[in-house]
């Protein structure tokens, strides 16, 4: 644990004057998956957005990869380190799915367009959609579009995937295959920090849970101690809830 | 009382000549005031105050004067500012693209806005610069929604060239006036004009038309 890719540090973010996080503090380690949890506005969206600085934060630092954000001055490098998926999976409507997967490389990373599309094709076979490439966004499903979203992040190949609520716009017969692909990630090693409700995911897969209410973390714990016993009375009035809903 | 077309026939040429004059402007102003209306827009929308405090401001005090003050202001300050004459064309082509420029900006800073932020948001996280996501991702949506009220701003840059009548450059309307002070057959010289700026308005409308279709996104 003497090195972790992510460490948060006092991170404070207001919107104006409303606190989004306070003193958040946190580190992750190489190759864990965390699940991140909590009531709607408890920040969790906040969080993941200021790890890669979509978000400029007031108070703290974030230091990824042993660099500090707050003193980054490539941020577009920075960015292409760091993966991201979004709930409502953000294709580029006028490019083909190939396209969506292979700008960045080739935009912001220079590679050439033959390379770019062979590790594009080579990704979408591994998410599963090999045979969608030449489609536009909008003729896929919303599992195939989520797919192809986490392919277009898996392109730069990023030491960090952040994933915001990626199965929350999906239909329910979609969600599987999505987590599917994600489960496969994590079990390959990388690092994930994953805000989902899908409980089963989070207890199959995740390493840690952690969860945030009103713009703090109030609990951590290893998956099986937090279902089994969370400390927190918020965090177990949350679990009760979400548990039983179905 | 009859009609005598022949004296459009007669005076074709010369007519045709405004006809020119007027197109010319038209488009070089469609073709400079465009890419400068983007830039524009884009300091409109920009977080730097630097840049979105003076673009606000020339917008807003281009598109609150009439084009007319517009075309006067550049045709008596210009050539005492340059210290030279420019000449009638220049002095108006350079009004109407500073003045057109606001309405452009003004339908590209829509366009933009038209586009989800997460679009932009996704194309930042993959490591691209405000630059290249707009370049390649917001703006080309943006052109997509944008291209109805620019094929109707066009139009209205066309018909707008009959104001360089008032510093006596040669347009069209102009042309059709002299004809008909030199004739004095007004009706069938102003119908003409009307047929003409029906059907070059309804060319560029049906050319916009293409366009569109060309840039149609399946969704
Ligand atoms: N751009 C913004 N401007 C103002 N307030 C914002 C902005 N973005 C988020 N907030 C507020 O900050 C708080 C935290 O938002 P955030 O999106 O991080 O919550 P969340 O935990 O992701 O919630 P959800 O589960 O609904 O996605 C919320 O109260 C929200 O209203
Ligand atoms: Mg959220």
């Amino acid at each position: 644990m003497s090195d972790p890719l992510v460490s948060i540090r006092n991170l404070g973010l207001r919107y104006g004057t409303f606190r989004a996080l306070e003193d958040v503090s946190a580190d992750f380690s190489r190759g864990t998956c965390i699940v991140i949890c909590g009531p709607s506005g408890s920040g969790k969206s906040s969080l993941l957005r200021c790890i890669n600085r979509l978000e400029e934060f007031q108070d703290g630092d974030v230091v990824f990869d042993g660099a500090s954000l707050r003193a980054c001055r490539d941020l577009p490098r920075l960015r292409s380190e760091i993966g991201m998926v979004f709930q409502h999976f953000e294709l580029y409507p006028h490019l083909s799915v190939l396209d969506n997967v292979t700008l960045a490389p080739r935009i912001a990373k220079g590679k050439p367009r033959q390379e770019a599309e062979e590790t594009a094709r080579r990704l979408l076979d591994r998410v599963g959609i090999g045979d969608q490439a030449g489609k536009f966004p909008g003729e896929l499903s919303g599992g195939q579009q989520q797919r192809a979203a986490i392919a277009r992040a898996l392109a730069l190949e990023p030491k960090l995937m952040l994933f915001d609520e990626p199965t929350s716009a999906l239909d329910p017969e979609m969600i599987a295959e999505v987590l599917r692909v994600m489960r496969d990630l994590a079990r390959n090693g990388m690092t994930m920090l994953v805000v989902t409700h899908e409980m089963a995911f989070a207890r199959e897969v995740a390493d840690e849970i952690v969860f945030m209410d009103k713009g703090r973390i109030v609990e951590r714990a290893e998956t099986a101690r937090f279902f089994s016993a969370p400390t927190a009375p918020r965090a177990r009035e949350f679990l009760d809830r979400i548990l039983h809903r179905l | 009382m009859g009609f005598d077309w022949a004296v459009i026939h007669d005076n074709l040429p010369f007519l045709m000549r405004g006809l020119w004059n007027s197109v010319q402007l038209a488009a070089i102003t469609v073709v400079l005031s465009f890419p400068l209306g983007c830039i524009v827009a884009l300091g409109r929308i920009s977080r730097r105050r630097w840049l979105r405090y003076p673009a606000t401001m020339l917008v807003h005090a281009l598109r609150s004067n009439p084009l007319i003050l517009i075309v006067f202001w550049f045709f008596f300050l210009v050539p005492i500012l340059t210290g030279r004459p420019v000449g009638d064309f220049a002095s108006v082509l350079a009004a109407f693209v500073v003045f057109f420029s606001a309405y452009f900006a003004e339908i590209v800073r829509s366009g933009i806005q038209s586009v989800r932020r997460g679009q932009l948001e996704a194309a930042l996280s993959t490591g691209l610069t405000y630059a290249q996501a707009m370049r390649f991702i917001v703006l080309p949506q943006a052109l997509r929604s944008m291209t109805p009220s620019l094929a109707t701003e066009c139009v209205i840059v066309f018909q707008g060239t009959t104001i360089a009548y008032v510093v006596g450059m040669r347009e069209f309307l102009h042309t059709t006036f002299l004809v008909t002070e030199r004739t004095m057959r007004p009706v069938e010289l102003y119908l003409f004009a009307a047929l003409v700026y029906f059907v070059v308005c309804l060319a560029g409308s049906i050319f916009a038309r293409r366009l569109e279709g060309k840039a149609g996104i399946p969704r």
